[in-house]
């Protein structure tokens, strides 16, 4: 069967969008917690990448591999109500434990911590794809990437078989991290909890005096960022029907350049900054080459860090004496 | 001639308006006072004299030269010389397997001598190939990219803080900023570093010179800690001084690059009567070192004591000029700042 | 309490090593892993200048590890028509590492502190890549080899019979070079050379320049210090030695191995050593490479061999692998530094509760 030219551009901007979606809600989670505490949250992608781990043993424990019809539908929104609760709880737990002793402390140790507890995620990860389980293979070769069921058929939707292709899985992607990111917003702009995060992020000291709970604040911040993390690694897994201990590394960079594109701190910013990755890495892999593509995203983020730090929605910020 | 001559300066931050056409002088040797209420931007005008905010509008002159370093051939030649180098670098960046190829991989046989010589003129004659390609497109764009932002950094560093410390003038901050790891003689070295000569190699070998520069400049450190009396706690790391002591570090740290003109940002800011007394008579004498002291404050004792000018600012404006006796006479003064005093 | 003595007594004891093993079980030989440790030194005290002395996170250290190690390499290997032998090859890393640090820093010196680490971090990755791609000069994942090991001109090959320990085959010999005893004491005598050289920029105005942008960058500057170029210097220092480091480990492998090897994890270790050392102190650096290098080529090697020799944990389970603990232990030796030690186990001078050892050398 062959494409048009048009054809392909066209397939490879839905896909660059779809996987963009799943950047984007990644990215939100870094730029959540770097609006509020300044802190390059390094273990989000572990975290991402714990939360698939998590789905993967849920669906294998309830023996939900096989479901179909409305069984699949039970089983996404059992993994996805899970991880999201896991992931949410494992970044309030890692605030707790690691980061909320070092507020007071240099911003550098603060993100030295965040690349130890990264790491401490990454081999929670290879220990857990040893697991002596079906789904994990039995636990032999634990660090190698393991099939992820594909409860959602990548039927298209737009008809026929020729042609580019909506499948479900893309509308899987829509469904579940549009409604998110919508309610994300409405979360900080409209309820109280949403303008405690504001007032603490633009300073803590004051939102304290005004009576504000600020480690509260940060907590329930870690929890969404976490949350989203935990949703994205679901729909990722269901998208791509594989996951594996080292993805979080991979897709933690990306949504990180995502937000430092957008302009880290700025909600929006993180969206637009993870849906421009996404195209950028899919024109790239059907344009360019595929194996230089991780190459660019890093030339991007250099190159974005070096000529406008601020990001495209991001704002300037002055040194102060 | 004055030492230092700010005309017009006017400093913005989005709509704020911290300093408008500020003008004024400081002669050498003089101690010249800059007072007002809080918030009325003097330490703005501070950090715009000593390079950390460029003003908006308005000239700075130290010694009779401007301190924006005007566009020179110097720069021109730097930026050519970058645009040219980004644009090599790119067009070999980007075939550099074709041209390791075209130099090495076709000359090179497995334990033959390697023909160094038809190397390099393949590589030579490859070169116009390549450029006369997209190649000549991307280069034209990177000499366009390196010029640029060369231009950019020369702009955006031409007037730092650590060039303006260089030309003679150094400061104290209103809120201590000691390198407090450091220990006291250490602090005062990094304040003569501006005046140190040996370079890296030197350093690294311990070449004579280095060990020639460290002798005298650390004899010339302690002779500046005792100057502000701290002589017998050099060895002490700076962050374990009493605030009162670490005022005079800083003060000692700053007069280390032998400055034409010393910044003081409120120094006698959160010091008892006897150490107010102190540091007046240090002031004194830093001044007949042959430093000229520019300094705000608060403290009217301090102000009425020492200085020779004063100059009032009041919501960015100044309001007046003059020695201590006309400002304590001007209406205006007394109305806008004085009046309100607490200190006496 | 002064570092001296600490530093020789680790100096005695590395010296004496070779010769106490003589006496000691077969299986406690782990002359070649120490050399690992003297490498991991180098790369320590590298990443130290640029970290520990003027605070800049480098999180891409590996990556001019990397650049050393080819460089190395294609310099050395006869696939090359160069082809000049140790002693050249590995001098020219120093130089080669140094204007990569010159390429990267320059247009980044600028930014802040945890955006300029993101920067090294994706050098680094894109360094990785780059070797990776360019197969038809660097092969690619193959990694090349043979590499030479240190040579010695006036020195007999094979004079000695001290194997490696650890399974890792020492072509030293059969590559004509030193002796595994021979490269043992220029391994050492390289860490020494490095520590003399960290020293002397330590106290000089080139380090002192260093710590005083560490300590408080507004000030500095306002004191003269020209932030980006004293920034380049220490980059560029800790990028030359890092490739350097990153020559000797070819040179000890015998190959490059494959450009993965080089990745975050390399870096991680290295960032590890000189926090869990002292960030900013030498010889916390030191006892650093002997403790994180230690543990993760020697302790664990060893404690997974014995397990296993007891029949615990079946062979090829992810949990009785040494391998498998390395994330674990890089990740709490941060967090549990960072937590507790900030400093260090040897704080640097004018670092937690010691009193300064004074400005004069």
């Amino acid at each position: 069967m062959e494409f048009t030219s048009a054809e392909v551009f066209a397939q490879q901007v839905l896909n660059g969008l779809s996987n963009g979606m799943i950047i984007a809600l990644i990215a939100l989670g870094y730029t959540m917690v770097y609006g509020i505490i300044e802190l390059i949250n390094w273990a989000h992608g572990d975290l991402f990448m714990l939360g698939g781990f998590l789905a993967l043993t849920i669906l294998g424990a309830l023996g939900l591999e096989e479901a179909s019809g409305p069984m699949a539908v039970v089983a996404v929104l059992v993994i996805l109500a899970a991880s999201a609760g896991f992931c949410g709880t494992l970044n309030v737990l890692a605030d707790r434990i690691a980061y909320r002793p070092l507020r007071r402390a240099p911003k550098v140790s603060l993100l030295v911590t965040a690349i130890g507890v990264s790491f401490i995620f990454v081999n929670l990860g290879l220990f857990w794809g040893g697991v002596p389980m079906e789904v994990f293979s039995g636990g032999i070769a634990a660090a190698a990437p393991k099939d992820f069921p594909a409860l959602v058929p990548s039927r298209n939707l737009l008809g026929t078989d020729d042609g580019v292709g909506f499948t479900l899985r893309d509308l899987l992607v829509v469904v579940v991290t549009l409604p998110l990111m919508l309610g994300l917003w409405w979360l900080v702009a409209r309820t109280r909890l949403g303008k405690a995060m504001r007032a603490t992020a633009q300073n803590p000291t004051a939102a304290r005096l005004m009576g504000i709970d600020v480690d509260r604040v940060i907590g329930s911040t870690f929890f969404l960022g976490g949350a989203l993390a935990g949703f994205a690694s679901v729909v990722y897994a269901l998208y791509n029907n594989t996951i594996g201990f080292q993805m979080g590394y991979r897709a933690g960079m990306d949504a990180f350049t995502a937000a430092v594109l957008g302009g880290i701190g700025s909600l929006p910013g993180a969206v637009l900054g993870g849906l421009l990755i996404g195209l950028i890495r899919a024109m790239s892999d059907q344009y360019l080459e595929a194996r230089w593509t991780n190459a660019l995203v890093f030339a991007i983020l250099i190159l974005i860090l070096v000529f406008r730090p601020s990001g495209l929605l991001g704002m300037k910020q002055r040194e102060k004496v | 001639m004055s030492l230092l001559e700010v005309r017009g300066v006017t400093m913005r931050f989005g709509g704020l308006v911290a300093n408008e056409d500020v003008s004024f002088a400081v002669e050498p040797g003089q101690i010249y006072a800059v007072i007002g209420p809080n918030g009325a931007g003097k330490t703005t005008l501070f950090n715009t004299i000593s390079g950390l905010y460029q003003p908006s509008a308005g000239s700075i002159r130290f010694a009779g030269e401007d301190t924006v370093e005007p566009f020179s051939a110097a720069v021109a030649a730097r930026a050519l010389v970058v645009g040219v180098a980004t644009s090599v670098g790119l067009v070999v960046a980007l075939n550099v397997e074709e041209l390791w190829r075209i130099a090495i991989g076709d000359n090179y046989a497995y334990g033959e001598a390697f023909p160094w010589a038809k190397a390099a003129k393949d590589l030579l004659a490859a070169f116009p190939g390549l450029g006369a390609w997209w190649g000549l497109g991307v280069a034209v764009l990177g000499f366009v990219i390196g010029l640029g932002a060369s231009l950019v950094l020369w702009q955006r560093s031409r007037r730092t803080p650590d060039r303006i410390a260089r030309r003679g003038i150094a400061r104290t901050f209103q809120n201590i900023r000691l390198f407090s790891d450091l220990s006291l003689i250490e602090n005062v070295l990094v304040g003569m570093d501006a005046r140190m000569r040996a370079g890296f190699w030197s350093c690294l070998l311990r070449l004579p010179r280095f060990r020639a520069e460290r002798e005298s400049s650390e004899s010339d450190a302690r002779e500046l800690l005792a100057f502000v009396d701290l002589g017998d706690r050099a060895e002490e790391v700076a962050k374990n001084l009493p605030y009162g002591l670490q005022r005079r570090l800083e003060i000692a740290r700053a007069l280390a690059s032998w400055p034409r003109l010393l910044l003081l940002d409120e120094p006698a800011a959160g010091m008892n009567p006897s150490e107010t007394n102190d540091l007046m008579r240090l002031i004194r004498r830093v001044r007949d070192r042959g430093v000229t002291v520019l300094l705000i404050e608060h403290h009217m004792k301090v102000v009425m004591g020492i200085s020779d000018r004063i100059m009032v600012l009041q919501y960015g404006k100044r309001i007046a000029e003059g020695s201590p006796a006309e400002i304590r006479s001007d209406p205006t003064c007394i109305e806008a700042y004085l009046g309100k005093e607490e200190h006496g | 309490m002064r570092r001296a003595p600490l530093l020789i007594a680790m100096l005695a004891a590395a010296l004496a090593w070779p010769i106490a093993e003589q006496f000691l079980p077969g299986s406690w030989s782990v002359l070649d892993a120490v050399k690992s440790i003297f490498i991991f030194a180098i790369l320590g005290l590298a990443l130290n200048a640029v970290t520990g002395f003027a605070g800049i996170l480098n999180l891409g250290i590996a990556a001019f590890m990397a650049i050393g190690a080819y460089a190395f390499a294609i310099l050395t290997n006869d696939l090359y028509p160069f082809q000049i032998g140790f002693w050249p090859a590995i001098l020219l890393t120093l130089p080669i590492g140094a204007l990569a640090g010159f390429l990267l820093g320059a247009p980044t010196l600028g930014l802040r502190g945890d955006y300029l680490a993101i920067v090294t971090l994706g050098f680094g990755e894109i360094v990785q890549d780059v070797l990776k791609n360019l197969d038809s000069i660097t092969l690619g994942t193959q990694g090349i080899n043979p590499l030479p090991a240190p040579v010695v001109p006036w020195w007999k090959p094979g004079e000695d019979g001290q194997g490696g320990g650890l399974g890792l085959v020492d072509l030293a010999e059969e590559t004509q070079g030193a002796g595994p005893l021979l490269s043992y004491y220029l391994f050492l005598a390289f860490v020494v050379v490095a520590w003399l050289v960290f020293r002397n920029l330590e106290r000089s105005r080139v380090g002192r320049a260093w710590m005083s942008l560490r300590s408080d960058e507004l000030a500095s500057r306002s004191m003269g210090i020209p932030p980006v170029r004293t920034k380049m210097l220490a980059f560029a220092t800790a990028a030359a030695f890092a490739a350097f480091a990153g020559g000797l480990w070819a040179s000890w492998l015998s190959s490059t191995g494959e450009p993965a090897n080089y990745d975050f994890q390399i870096s991680i270790l290295a960032l590890c050593i000189v926090i869990v050392g002292g960030m900013g102190s030498i010889a916390g650096v030191l006892v650093g490479a002997l403790v994180m290098i230690g543990v993760n080529s020697i302790v664990l090697v060893k404690l997974f061999e014995w397990l296993q020799s007891k029949g615990l944990g079946a062979s090829g389970s992810v949990f009785v692998s040494p391998n498998s603990w390395k994330y674990l232990l890089f990740g709490l030796a941060l967090v549990l530094m960072m937590r507790f030690k900030p400093d260090g186990l040897v704080p640097a001078s004018g670092r937690g509760e010691r009193k300064p050892s004074g400005g004069r050398s």
